[in-house]
């Protein structure tokens, strides 16, 4: 892994390949199996449901996020992955559409190679966009490995994680796709969109992080086209 | 926050229209009676991980295995655990948490099936008697609640336990006792030994117990007056019976229903067996595909030219090594795990793969029929690992 080769022969900006498969669940009001190489989730959106929880605001449509991993019990990790997740997804959806109602979204293992965060995010947010719940904007999420050499690398796999100095797990907003050209003022546009969510694990630089973000924003753009063009399939398959 | 609203429950007319085409033999679907729904196995990419498709019943089995102490009654035999998941993605009436009565009606209707009529062989699961022995845990995750939950997931825990490796053990050390487990990629990971495959097939009663439908939907679970699940295995062995109360039925229907249920076990014995099978042979090629980027520079062969090569030769490098006829020193068959992945998903790579793949399969009548040059073919990982330094 040194010398910038990775496991596939990847160079450090290269992603692995993604697929995603619309409503593969009958029951399910939304459903995505979202794969980025070896990781694969799959998520099922059931909602809006009546009734908020104790505690949530009833002003406001709310989120549970049920979390099930591959095998084992349920740990703290799961209940980790389950709030990142609400909130993440709290801040994409518009909550006021739906007072005092409950969307749930479950998610389930299908195979781990490192990212599981970030693709957790994706199949949720394409889960929530085929179920047809109202959100402001999509949430795209990728994996920054930084390794002991300070290289950055993008969409790490276990391995990679596991020999890498530190690693996070970024959510941006999706791209905008711009209806006139605006192009030299569209770099600044996109890193001033903001940051959704980050976890870290491991000490890193400023400099790292913000290396890693950067690499993120470019990234988010990549992915924003996929999920656009898989969205448009599913709905130009329906009509 | 109460959940019994959202269970689905069917209208009057529904359950009127399911009853009365059921009385003039017609389902809903436009199945016969006795027909079993689109069955569909494909697999994971680790071993032991298996997913079922029974018409829109979706589930997922997944196979882990670790070493524990024996129970003390059986000191020389491994334990077989099954775990149902009712993910409440399946069904907007299952709540995560403790599991309802029909999940652990169903993890017991699998685990009699499996466990008590020994299809899985217990007694090769031990490493040392009374100290080590292998435990197996089977989770089932339910995904997609279409009806007749019990079949689809017993076949998804059989494809799962079928395609399971288990990691090597040795047993040595001073006293016999100390028990080293080989990682797989250093040892060959070894199956489960599987003496029969236990198949449930559920029927459904209708009608006061006139009419009897295999495999219901969930539509049809949700009108029917009763039902019957008998577990057989292709040998005509009744391995297991569960009719948990509903409508009475008289025996000769109950006869009849068994006939049926030996006969459909066979079919879906020889789909599961044909599925278990191909997987198993395309992972055994994609152990071949893999040698082509992997060939180490320098190899003591003297009919086969390997110099240094670069992505656009690996097809040459895949039909050239199908010619070695020698014996290397200390081969070691590697077992693929993130390495598959990206010979036939890497995109970068991808056109070279393809024909590599071409070359690979034309090969593959020969290199089964041979399983010596297989072996040949693939070179030790420390010289592997070499390679991958230098570049």
């Amino acid at each position: 892994m040194e010398g910038g080769s990775r496991a596939e022969g990847r160079n450090p900006n290269q992603l692995r390949p993604f697929s995603c498969t619309g409503n593969p669940l009958h029951r399910a009001h939304g459903s995505a199996r979202w794969a980025q190489g070896g990781t694969i989730v799959l998520a099922a959106v059931y909602g809006p449901k009546p009734g908020t929880r104790k505690g949530e605001n009833p002003e406001k449509a709310s989120i549970e996020v049920v979390w099930k991993p591959k095998t084992g019990q349920i740990g703290r990790q799961e209940r980790e992955y389950e709030t990142t997740l609400k909130r993440t997804l709290q801040s994409i959806c518009l909550l006021t559409v739906h007072p005092n109602t409950t969307t749930s979204v479950v998610l389930q293992v299908v195979g781990d190679d490192g990212s599981l965060l970030p693709c957790a995010i994706n199949a949720s947010c394409a889960a929530l966009a085929f179920a047809g719940i109202p959100m402001k904007h999509l949430a795209v999420a990728i994996g920054c490995g930084v390794m002991d050499n300070g290289a950055v690398i993008l969409d790490t796999n276990t391995a990679e994680e596991q020999q890498a100095k530190s690693f996070a797990h970024l959510v941006f907003p999706n791209s905008r796709k711009s209806v006139d050209s605006k192009d030299p003022t569209q770099k600044d546009e996109e890193s001033e969109r903001g940051l959704i969510s980050c976890i870290t694990h491991g000490a890193m630089s400023e400099d790292d992080y913000f290396n890693c973000i950067e690499r993120g924003v470019a990234a988010s753009s990549k992915i924003s086209d996929f999920m656009r063009k898989t969205l448009q399939k599913e709905v130009s398959g329906d009509a | 926050m109460a959940m019994e609203h959202l269970r689905w429950r069917p209208t009057v007319n529904e359950r009127d229209f399911i009853e009365r085409a059921l009385q003039s033999d017609l389902r809903v679907d436009g199945r016969h009676s006795f027909d079993f729904r689109k069955l569909k196995i494909t697999f994971g990419r680790e071993d032991g991980s298996s997913e079922v498709q029974l018409g829109e019943t979706h589930v997922m089995g997944y196979v882990t295995a670790q070493l524990v102490q024996p129970y003390r009654d059986r000191p020389n035999e491994g334990t077989l655990a099954i775990f149902t998941e009712f993910s409440p993605m399946a069904d907007p009436a299952f709540e995560p948490g403790r599991p309802g009565e029909s999940a652990i009606e169903l993890g017991r209707v699998i685990d009699r099936g499996l466990r008590e009529s020994r299809a899985v062989d217990m007694e090769s699961l031990c490493v040392v008697a009374g100290k080590h022995v292998w435990s197996v845990r089977v989770d089932l995750h339910i995904l997609d609640n279409g009806g007749n939950l019990i079949d689809a997931a017993n076949i998804a825990a059989l494809a799962a336990l079928s395609t399971f490796r288990r990691p090597e053990c040795t047993v040595g050390g001073d006293d016999g006792q100390q028990v080293t487990v080989h990682d797989p990629e250093v040892r060959d990971p070894l199956p489960l030994t599987i003496h029969h495959m236990p198949i449930a097939v559920t029927f459904a009663y209708f009608g006061e117990g006139n009419i009897v439908v295999l495999d219901p939907t969930y539509k049809e679970e949700a009108v029917m007056g009763g039902r019957m699940t008998a577990t057989v295995n292709s040998n005509g062995d009744v391995c297991a019976i569960q009719k948990a109360g509903g409508e009475g039925v008289m025996s000769s229907v109950i006869m009849q229903c068994l006939r049926i249920a030996s006969v459909k076990a066979d079919d879906i014995t020889s789909k599961i067996k044909k599925a278990v099978d191909s997987y198993t042979t395309e992972k055994a090629l994609k152990k071949v595909k893999r040698l082509p980027t992997s060939v180490p520079q320098k190899i003591s062969v003297t009919d086969v030219i390997m110099d240094d090569k670069g992505d656009g030769e690996l097809e040459k490098q895949a039909v050239a090594v199908q010619q070695i006829s020698k014996d290397p020193p200390t081969i070691v068959k590697v077992s693929s795990h993130e390495d598959a992945q990206p010979m036939t998903e890497s995109s970068n790579a991808e056109v070279n793969t393809s024909s590599a793949v071409a070359a690979g399969e034309s090969d593959e009548s020969q290199e089964i029929g041979s399983p010596k040059s297989l072996k040949d073919a693939i070179k030790p990982k420390h010289k592997r690992k070499k390679k991958s330094d230098k570049s």
